[in-house]
């Protein structure tokens, strides 16, 4: 009879060579240009992947966050989209020519926001797609089916979108990633350059697939 | 081939089945007549040993579960209009000839092609439930000889072995006129025609040249041409009315069907679609789709106007519905290089379409400022199809965290300590400030009615969190955190 060891080396084996692509780190990975969430997520967003970004406290960087993707999704001239839940991005607060790759669906309800997003994580012509849930009643959102996240992970699934969802409060089951803004920014922040006020984010990994990758490997 | 005839057998009773999902797949028969003397007109093919001329009550034994029902007009008027609507892609001078039957003057059409959209036509009009039967011959006649045997085209190009074995009953003679051409032996039109028409003519008066002529395919007449339609549109009522979506999509599709083809036959695609749903109570409820990619594709349409009817709440049951078409010439334009980045174009402005029936055509699409220091003023653009390269590096780079607003303003009570904000009190926002930064001052639009100022400050609050607060003649209000 073989040790432990050896049959939980052997599944680990026989799991990488069922599913490789749940064992290897994505090669379109997007870059969020924010050191701290490309540091947890090894390089940026994993593209197939759902990844939540909860913010945890008020001022913690998420919209900053979504103004570097917005950047980083230019320079490589990619397409995002931002399914805005609470009708919450400001246009004016970012460069004019950040903008341009952008698809902004302004909802007012959580239930447009899970509409327009399953449907754009299907699309194929997007390298990232935001649904941004933060604004949003808790109350609904906490009403909203587990089966309704899983339908979105399966979509983004073997697909090239990464889908970047931003909560207030740990939301969505089973998701591979999750990091938590836990650090308020200052009045000190609004006079640094938007750069340097990107590396001064604050992010605790609650969950990373990562970790999990090298679990599953052993 | 001069002419072509479309005509649709059994017209009347595959109309009302295209009319009806509850038929599809069933025995049905067309009945006219009351009681007694009620009598089949035309039966489907599920409905065995059921033939036109059977009293309606054999046809309930013979058949049992056979539906019976008398024509709708109304079925049959649409189904018609999008015969003609077929007509119309082949070639604009067409003839309304019957209910369920066309005549499309040809010549000078590009034979090939028009012979490839007719079987075109004929497969799309079997997906739709109606078995189109497509002739084409030299004179009207000979194209509607040549229809009545298509399966379900049929070019004739050797007109005399066409007719040659084709029954006498073709050429409509009378019974008396029947009974002396049997007489000679005469049964098929092959066998008229061999005869010479002087001959005939003497023996049988000028109806007898005449039916000659008819038995030959070479009796000929002027079409009486009809208009293509200048309104692309549809509206239906719904008798009882309807609470769920399933009925009123199956309608949308026919109704979409016919004004796709209209549309295509006049040249034009569709770059809007308004859907009014009329309600019981006798009020509407009215919606208009832009299509960001205008088109024809009624697959398209459905899937948009499906999205907005899945979050569709009414308060009365819906009477009826209106469907309208803006038509917009087809969008033409040079393909560059580099011109697109998009890999799917067509799965990209539908499904921009998809979101703008579910959250409104103002709430979706790129973002881009608006020329002036107004606070929050942008419009919405249709996106770009290709993402252009970043441009230079601005001059002024941003600062601080990104504002992300609050729509609309909260608003809030500020008490000032020096001119500054000291403390917030509001519904949703107050506490101490720590610390603040400002005022910025701005105004705008003094030279015309809907001048705005405002005093902006940023303030961090000891609880945490930096917001932008407003001054505005409104008072003072939360525009957003500073996030």
């Amino acid at each position: 009879m073989p040790a432990p060891s050896q049959t939980v080396s052997a599944l680990r084996s026989l799991l990488a060579a069922r599913f490789p692509e749940r064992s290897r780190r994505a090669s379109g990975d997007v870059p969020a240009l924010v050191r701290a969430i490309d540091d947890a997520l090894g390089g940026g967003l994993p593209a197939g992947r759902l990844t939540e970004l909860v913010s945890a406290v008020p001022s913690g960087g998420g919209q900053t966050v979504l103004a570097s993707l917005l950047a980083a999704t230019q320079a490589a001239r990619q397409r995002i989209a931002l399914v805005d839940g609470s009708d919450a991005f400001a246009p004016g607060a970012v460069p004019g020519d950040m903008l341009r790759h952008l698809v902004w669906v302004r909802c007012r309800a959580p239930g447009e926001a899970f509409a327009a997003a399953d449907i754009l994580v299907r699309d194929g012509n997007y390298a990232v797609v935001v649904l941004d849930l933060r604004g949003c009643a808790e109350r609904a959102l906490r009403r909203t089916p587990a089966s309704l996240w899983y339908r979105l992970q399966r979509a983004a699934e073997g697909g090239s979108v990464a889908v970047l969802v931003q909560t207030q409060s740990p939301l969505v089951p089973a998701v591979p990633s999750r990091l938590v803004l836990d650090r308020a920014m200052s009045l000190a922040d609004a006079a640094a350059e938007r750069g340097d006020v990107a590396g001064r984010i604050g992010v605790r990994t609650e969950r990373s697939h990562l970790q999990a990758a090298e679990e599953l490997a052993g | 081939m001069n002419f072509a005839v479309l005509v649709v057998p059994d017209f009347a009773l595959h109309a009302l089945r295209r009319s009806d999902p509850s038929l599809c797949g069933r025995p049905v028969a067309l009945v006219a007549g009351e009681g007694r003397r009620a009598r089949v007109t035309q039966a489907s093919p599920e409905a065995r040993a059921v033939a036109p001329g059977l009293a309606a009550t054999l046809a309930m034994s013979r058949c049992p579960g056979i539906i019976l029902r008398p024509r709708d007009p109304g079925a049959e008027a649409e189904a018609h209009r999008l015969l003609v609507a077929a007509a119309f892609t082949l070639c604009p001078r067409v003839e309304s000839t019957a209910s369920g039957c066309c005549t499309v003057d040809l010549r000078g059409a590009d034979a090939s092609r028009t012979e490839a959209l007719m079987r075109l036509r004929v497969a799309e009009f079997a997906g739709v439930g109606l078995p189109l039967r497509v002739g084409a011959g030299a004179t009207p006649l000979l194209a509607s000889y040549a229809a009545r045997r298509a399966e379900p085209v049929l070019v004739v190009s050797d007109t005399r072995g066409f007719l040659a074995p084709l029954p006498l009953a073709f050429a409509e003679p009378t019974p008396a006129q029947e009974g002396i051409l049997r007489g000679w032996g005469i049964a098929t039109l092959g066998a008229l025609t061999a005869l010479p028409k002087a001959e005939v003519g003497r023996r049988l008066g000028a109806d007898g040249a005449l039916l000659w002529e008819r038995a030959a395919g070479e009796a000929t007449r002027v079409l009486r041409h009809v208009e293509p339609a200048r309104s692309f549109a549809a509206e239906w009522a719904y008798e009882p009315p309807v609470e769920s979506t399933e009925p009123l999509l199956f309608k949308l599709r026919r109704y979409a069907e016919r004004i796709a083809l209209e549309l295509r036959g006049a040249g034009f695609v569709a770059e809007k679609l308004s859907l009014t749903l009329l309600l019981e109570d006798e009020t509407d409820h009215r919606r208009e789709f832009r299509l960001p990619e205008p088109g024809a594709d009624v697959d398209g349409w459905l899937r948009v106007l499906n999205s907005h009817l899945e979050g569709v709440r009414t308060d009365a049951r819906v009477a009826g519905v209106r469907l309208v078409a803006a038509p917009a010439r087809p969008p033409e334009r040079q393909e560059g290089l580099f011109d697109t980045g998009l890999r799917d174009p067509a799965s990209f402005w539908e499904n921009i379409a998809r979101i703008a029936a579910i959250v409104g055509d103002d709430r979706v699409g790129t973002p881009a400022c608006a020329d002036t220091h107004r606070p929050d003023a942008f419009t919405m653009e249709r996106p770009a199809e290709a993402v252009a390269p970043a441009l230079r590096a601005p001059v002024h780079p941003e600062y601080g965290p990104t504002l992300r607003r609050f729509r609309p303003p909260w608003p809030v009570r500020v008490a000032c300590d020096a001119g500054a904000p000291a403390r917030l009190e509001g519904g949703r926002l107050g506490g101490e400030v720590r610390a603040a930064l400002g005022p910025w001052i701005s105004s705008g639009g003094w030279w015309r009615p809907g001048a705005w100022a405002a005093e902006t400050w940023q303030v961090e609050l000891a609880a945490g969190g930096v917001y932008q607060l407003a001054r505005t003649a409104d008072g003072w209000c939360v525009e957003g955190m500073l996030d």
